[in-house]
């Protein structure tokens, strides 16, 4: 019904404003009834202050998204503001599909007031502003507070060394394990961090493109989740686990690490009272440094709107500092603006984790390569098999390090040749 | 039509010639547009299909295409996963009709008789097969899972499992979890089609049995299992054929893994034509499996004729 009058008011505001009125169109590709609502009520506000501007938002489920709006865009239906996840930005970045938005950045007032981060994910592509982030899904520590202090524990793991060993305090309780592991759908994220980590650097490819993921720091990395496995400090079942596993377990008690992205804090905090757990920065690698990847999502313009003033003022709205922050909380993504932290929702605890990893150098957040075709198979296929049966013992840690820098190397030379 | 046709005059033998051949075509004109149909939804993709495993289509690689002989099925020579898949879905194809096969037979015996509140149990009984298998799917894997579900603690204090953990993760034991879910979700079938061929034996049958001072497990024997062969033949032919290209389950529930120890062929079609977008070698798979169906089929249709000539 709701939706019936809404597009009623639109046709009427259509008929009604003439020449003057302007339609513009906002895809959104990560998509849920509630997270819709709440876009749209953001996009009132804009509306109501820009009177004759009118949005039609389509929502494409996730699963879906990326076939739909490539066919869309292949068919004309440009929309003038798309909602960018960072794995398909270099593709229509590349493409020139994108309005660089650095002119309208200079212009900006809020600019100013975006965090380095931002500005720098934004602009990943030939130097060109081709998004403004809306937040970040960044990796950080849930621990359980009441399980390490029944294992004689009293703070989050500092270094790898130290998440080991107090893995290893927990899983002498009974039915209890140090760390929720992923080893199912979605396990690439935990593997890469861990390699780097031992690696020291945030690097995935020397220059000649070949990877770096059989470099012997880096199989020390995947054989310390082997060993983790193999020692009984993780739950045997999470050579299975997925998201949803992973995050059962730690909330009802099974495993007292987690490692996992803001948005994970809203199935927590619904089952578990705030005081019983915390979220702390990553653990240090052996060179000190920790490498906690990092994804995010933004607002983009296409190059075919016919509104592209406008559509900047749209996203503009959408990323001011009022907006931003009533999305991120919504959505469960670190915010964009310098000193966002200081929010009340934002301090304490259990966020503490993600802005030490923002804001101290010992910490630099890691993305990985999706720019390459082949990557969704490795992450979907080739590392979920190669991890699972080296956390199985099927196969040496050294054997499947070798796999993966086999199947990676060829797709960023290819990659690189087409630069 | 037809009698005009042959009402026509004999006007020698080339115009008899013609006549028996517009005779001879006429049922194929009738049935030309159904035969056309089935040509267009049957066959095209099929012989699409296998010119594919002919060919190299890999989405991810502009610079693939053409012709390659048997390069596909050459490597699917030298494949370790594709051997495992195989031996995995003869395990996982076997497991699931035999067990569904016994508990739908004595789920019918059950419901062959009068009791009280039998069409509500019927109703019930037949539940399962109505369910939308990415429902069950999920529903097993979360029964199985220690932190959720009761399952592994049943398990373990029936000293089955060492420790309740989920069987799903173990590559020994992964494979039963979604074959259970397969014989809850199939018994129904053989449950409903056993239990039409039980009420089709005439009674007398048995009373003369019981006459001749048969027992109940004789009777079983001599008299309800040879008049339900034919059935049974049947239902197993289509059940094997349906479960060896039964992935949703699996898919669902532990997606072939851990390491391979649940990858059957139609999850290794899907993940290859799918996830590494390699059109051409999946195909190659799918012949493969293809081949393997039709032999069995015909092994068993060659078996019945046996059986039949016997009796």
């Amino acid at each position: 019904m709701r939706k019936l009058t809404m597009a009623a008011t639109i046709a009427l505001l259509a008929s009604a404003g003439g020449a003057s009125a302007q339609t513009l169109s906002l895809v959104e590709v990560i998509t849920s009834p509630p997270r819709t609502e709440q876009l749209r009520a953001m996009v009132d506000q804009f509306e109501a202050a820009n009177p004759g501007v009118t949005v039609e938002i389509t929502s494409l489920p996730w699963g879906q998204a990326f076939e739909r709006l490539a066919t869309m865009v292949q068919g004309g239906q440009t929309p003038d503001v798309v909602e960018m996840p960072d794995r398909w930005l270099s593709l229509y970045a590349n493409a020139g599909q994108l309005v660089d938005l650095t002119p309208y950045l200079a212009e900006w007032d809020g600019t100013a007031e975006l965090t380095d981060a931002t500005k720098a994910f934004g602009s990943v592509i030939n130097g060109q502003t081709h998004m403004i982030p809306y937040g970040f899904y960044l990796r950080a520590m849930f621990w359980n507070k009441k399980l390490f202090a029944e294992a004689g524990l009293d703070r989050a793991p500092q270094t790898l060394q130290e998440f080991y060993d107090y893995s290893a305090k927990i899983a002498e309780l009974d039915g209890k394990y140090g760390y929720c592991l992923r080893g199912g759908p979605g396990a690439t994220n935990g593997y890469i961090m861990m390699m780097l980590n031992f690696l020291g650097e945030n690097k995935y490819f020397n220059e000649d493109g070949t990877s770096t993921l059989d470099d012997p720091k880096a199989i020390e990395g995947l054989q310390f989740i082997v060993d983790m496995y193999q020692n009984g400090l993780v739950p045997r079942d999470s050579v299975n686990w997925g998201f949803n596993e992973i995050v059962a377990g730690f909330y009802s008690g099974t495993c007292a690490m987690l490692d996992q992205d803001p948005d994970a804090l809203i199935a927590i905090k619904e089952r578990m009272p705030a005081e019983d757990f915390a979220v702390a920065p990553m653990p240090l690698g052996p060179a000190g440094k920790s490498f906690p990847t990092i994804g995010y999502a933004g607002w983009s313009i296409f190059q075919d709107s016919e509104h592209k003033d406008v559509a900047f003022d749209l996203i503009a709205h959408l990323s001011s500092r009022e907006m931003n922050l009533e999305w991120s909380k919504f959505v469960g993504v670190i915010p964009i603006h310098v000193g966002a932290e200081q929010d009340p929702f934002f301090t304490g605890p259990n966020f503490e984790g993600w802005f030490v990893e923002i804001n101290d150098d010992r910490w630099e957040p890691t993305s990985m390569p999706t720019y390459l075709e082949e990557f969704g198979y490795f992450a979907d296929v080739v590392s979920i098999q190669g991890g699972q049966e080296a956390l199985l013992g099927q196969r040496t840690a050294e054997d499947v390090a070798t796999e993966w820098a086999d199947y990676l190397t060829p797709a960023q030379q290819k990659w690189l040749a087409a630069q | 039509m037809a009698g005009s046709a042959v009402a026509r005059p004999l006007t020698g033998r080339a115009g008899r010639g013609t006549g028996r051949l517009a005779l001879a075509l006429e049922p194929w004109v009738y049935l030309s547009p159904a035969l056309l149909l089935l040509g267009l939804v049957m066959f095209v993709p099929l012989i699409v299909g296998f010119t594919y495993a002919f060919q190299d289509i890999r989405l991810l690689n502009p610079l693939a295409g053409g012709w390659v002989g048997l390069k596909n099925f050459e490597t699917l020579m030298g494949d370790k996963n594709f051997r495992v898949a195989l031996v995995n879905t003869v395990w996982w194809t076997v497991g699931s009709v035999a067990l569904q096969f016994l508990f739908g037979l004595g789920l019918a015996m059950l419901l062959n008789r009068a009791f009280w509140g039998k069409r509500l149990v019927q109703a019930v009984v037949f539940l399962p097969w109505a369910v939308p298998t990415f429902l069950s799917g999920l529903t097993f894997a979360w029964l199985l899972n220690p932190v959720i579900g009761p399952v592994p603690h049943w398990l373990f204090a029936m000293g089955i499992l060492e420790e309740p953990y989920n069987i799903l993760g173990n590559p020994d034991l992964a494979m039963w979890g979604p074959i259970a879910a397969n014989v809850w979700f199939g018994v129904p079938f053989f449950a409903i089609t056993l239990l039409a061929a039980l009420q089709a034996i005439p009674n007398e049958m048995y009373e003369s049995a019981a006459i001749d001072g048969a027992t109940a497990w004789q009777s079983f024997i001599q008299v309800t299992l040879p008049y339900l062969a034919p059935m049974i033949a049947i239902t197993v032919l289509l059940r094997t054929i349906w479960i060896a290209n039964f992935a949703d389950l699996i898919i669902v529930m532990t997606n072939g893994g851990p390491a391979n120890a649940t990858q059957i062929l139609p999850s290794y079609i899907f993940t290859t034509a799918y996830r590494k977008l390699d059109f051409g070698y999946a195909s190659a798979i799918a012949m493969a499996l293809l081949l393997l169906l039709f032999l069995y089929a015909v092994l068993l249709h060659q078996m019945r004729k046996l059986m039949r000539s016997t009796t």
